[in-house]
């Protein structure tokens, strides 16, 4: 038995490879299509969500025969900063990686105890020309509409052994794409080199596997990194670029002499996830945090840019659901992030489940309630008019307004009439 | 036997623009198509948008069950508003489901969808007169997300003289009255910003769209008058 089970990073194989790789996931032929590829992902992800229980049971079996590894298990994101402090055993610095639930769930809590934390991803812009060629491979890959689908992502690194010469004194705090529940290997897909990097350089590796991360084999959670990337691939321009605040230069950390003290932990976070199930928000388990959604929300890049979060339609909703954001007040329902998710969660439905649930239990605001009845204020405006027109207009009126309902004074108000549609059909359809 | 639609107005075509109901009327009838007007009320979403979830329960039943009563004979459900006709279709029915509420759903069509079938099976009278404009044409997110966005330009497109120059289909930032709340202003002006630039790059007669929300958001940053293209439908039928 190995010393630790295999660690797979998956990148990108744009053009020149990609002739290399064609035919390894999605053979040319009449299942090439995006349809297909959704219906087995979808497969694999039902599957980890009815079988989230067993799944574990059989992951903890397995990565006990791998002396190299230590499994912990957290319930709150809190135990898991508190395990992560523990074992980094003095040093504070931390690199993490862009995923969802390292950065909007447990980085505020590892800041709190402590720890500096950066995105190596940002970091890696500092060479940008370097990188410039990667990131030209990566829009040379075909979009993902009315195209035809070849491969697109492949395997490009494989970790078998704790053993390096390039151990630095760091903690890397990685959220995994896949970890098969069969063999316990673990999947990353990296679009910079950041991954590649951490699992090479840090002293302590710590691999945050958020639950609905198990997958039942090698070939699901290889399948599920590869359609991390094919869904995602349009959503990463959302906030592709380099962060002044972000950045840390690992690289010129001076190496530790030997391997003295390097750890792999793999950390299970529950954080509330379990709870989902029972509430009613069960698909949310199917997500694999592709980000297509992202990409459709209007709301979703003025939001970004103010809380510094992996933003995303889904993890908008898992915030207030986990307690750290409020009610997804900010949601137009527009309806949008359903359009193209690979699994097909109802994300829109959820957030107005959320929503009514918060209300239900906590009241709503007396302007809320003043704009109730939105049809009882059109049929006040048509009894009214031509007065209502002329008052909605005025200066005063919207001050009043603005102050009384919360309606913005500049926003554009409709025009009523006082003959109404169904009062015009009824007196004979004259007009 | 006549042939007869039910139709579900919303309250933007009763209250704020009749026009809209007119035309469908008239152009049903043009179609030899009797169009129903059974009692209704608001559909729901706004009240469900301001958390009032009993109240968007209580109308959403009442006109389930008038609108399923009024289509039993086998008639079809049409709507000019885009956002009653998600609600009816999919996002009420998730929260008050009933039998009369499957129906609805599974009977309820948006006007343009409706038309363009009608033209498929070669019913629709496409006898329209000239209409010289160049329109911008914005797909309101709500018939969007139903995959409803080349049927109203494809029933555009029959006009003869009418230029669809431009297609747009992303959100306007208005999501019915969220953009006119002061709490919400900001974000729905930024949101829009890019529509409202597309629209004045494209240099355009007239701005075509189905959702009043959005007609008052577009009209707002463009000074272009946004009309329902069952309007423009109805106007190139008059004196053809
Ligand atoms: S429904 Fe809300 S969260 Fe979903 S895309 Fe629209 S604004 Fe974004
Ligand atoms: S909810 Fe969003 S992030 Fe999750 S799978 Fe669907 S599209 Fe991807």
């Amino acid at each position: 038995m190995a010393e630790i089970p295999s660690i797979l990073v998956l990148e990108p194989a744009a053009e020149q490879s990609q002739r290399r790789t064609a035919g390894i996931m999605v053979k040319k032929g009449p299942q090439l299509d995006l349809e297909s590829l959704k219906a087995h992902l979808r497969e694999i992800r039902q599957h980890s969500r009815d079988n989230h229980i067993s799944l574990l049971e059989e992951l903890k079996r397995n990565l006990d025969q791998y002396a190299g590894v230590k499994l912990a298990i957290a319930t709150d994101a809190k135990q898991a900063a508190s395990y992560i402090k523990q074992t980094a055993e003095g040093t504070d610095l931390a690199s993490i990686n862009k995923s969802s639930v390292v950065i909007n769930e447990l980085r505020p809590e590892l800041q709190a105890s402590g720890f500096k934390t950066y995105i190596r991803y940002f970091t890696e812009f500092k060479n940008f020309e370097k990188f410039e060629k990667k990131v030209e491979d990566y829009w040379a890959l075909p979009g993902m509409h009315e195209r035809g689908l070849v491969e697109s992502f492949d395997v490009r690194k494989t970790v078998t052994r704790l053993r390096s010469s390039e151990v630095r004194d760091f903690v890397a705090i990685l959220g995994v794409n896949a970890v098969s529940a069969e063999d316990g290997s673990v999947f990353f897909l990296q679009h910079m080199t950041n991954i590649s990097k951490d699992l090479e350089q840090a002293k302590k590796i710590i691999l945050v596997v958020s639950l609905e991360k198990v997958v039942k084999d090698r070939g699901a959670a290889l399948f599920q990194t590869r359609c991390m990337g094919i869904f995602g691939l349009e959503s990463i321009l959302l906030d592709l670029g380099p962060k002044e605040v972000e950045q840390y230069d690992f690289d010129s950390l001076p190496t530790l002499s030997g391997d003295q003290g390097r750890e792999l932990h793999i950390l299970i976070l529950d954080n509330g996830r379990k709870g989902l199930l029972k509430d009613g928000y069960k698909d949310l388990f199917l997500c694999l945090d592709c980000r297509a959604c992202a990409r459709q929300c209007p709301i979703g890049l003025h939001l970004l840019a103010n809380k510094g979060m992996v933003y995303s339609p889904k993890n908008y909703l898992l915030g207030f659901l986990q307690g750290w954001l409020p009610p997804a007040e900010a949601c137009v329902h527009c309806g949008r992030c359903q359009v193209e998710c690979p699994v097909e969660i109802d994300i829109p439905t959820l957030l107005w489940k959320g929503q009514f649930e918060y209300y239900a239990r906590h009241g709503r605001g007396l302007r809320k309630r003043l704009l109730d009845n939105p049809e009882l204020l059109a049929k006040l405006g048509s009894w009214t008019a031509p007065l209502a027109n002329w008052a909605k207009d005025r200066v005063i009126f919207k001050l009043i307004m603005q102050v009384v309902a919360g309606i913005h004074r500049q926003a554009r108000l409709p025009t009523f009439h006082r003959q109404t549609l169904r009062k015009w059909a009824k007196g004979g359809r004259r007009g | 036997m006549v042939e007869r639609i039910v139709y579900y107005a919303g309250c933007f075509a009763n209250y704020y623009d009749p026009q809209i109901g007119k035309a469908l009327i008239e152009v049903m009838r043009q179609n030899g198509i009797e169009a129903l007007i059974p009692e209704q009320k608001c559909c729901g979403m706004p009240m469900m948008a301001n958390g009032n979830v009993k109240g968007a329960a209580k109308n959403f039943n009442y006109n389930v069950k008038l609108l399923s009563r009024a289509a039993s004979p086998g008639y079809d459900i049409i709507t000019t508003c885009p956002s009653g006709n998600l609600m009816f279709r999919k996002e009420g029915l998730a929260f008050f489901d009933s039998e009369e509420a499957r129906f609805v759903s599974g009977h309820i069509y948006d006007a343009g969808e409706y038309l363009l079938r009608l033209h498929h099976q070669g019913r629709l009278d496409t006898n329209f007169r000239e209409i010289p404009l160049k329109v911008f044409y914005h797909n309101p997110c709500h018939l969007k997300v139903q995959n409803i966005t080349k049927e109203p330009v494809a029933l555009l497109k029959l006009i003869p003289g009418l230029v669809v120059s431009k297609v747009n289909t992303n959100c306007c930032g208005m999501g019915g009255s969220y953009g006119m709340k002061a709490v919400n202003y900001d974000l729905s002006v930024q949101i829009a910003q890019k529509v409202w630039e597309d629209v004045k790059a494209a240099e355009v007669d007239r701005i075509v769209t189905e959702c009043g929300g959005c007609k008052l958001q577009l009209e707002a940053g463009t000074g272009i008058n946004a009309v329902h293209p069952i309007v423009l439908l109805n106007e190139a039928y008059r004196s053809s």
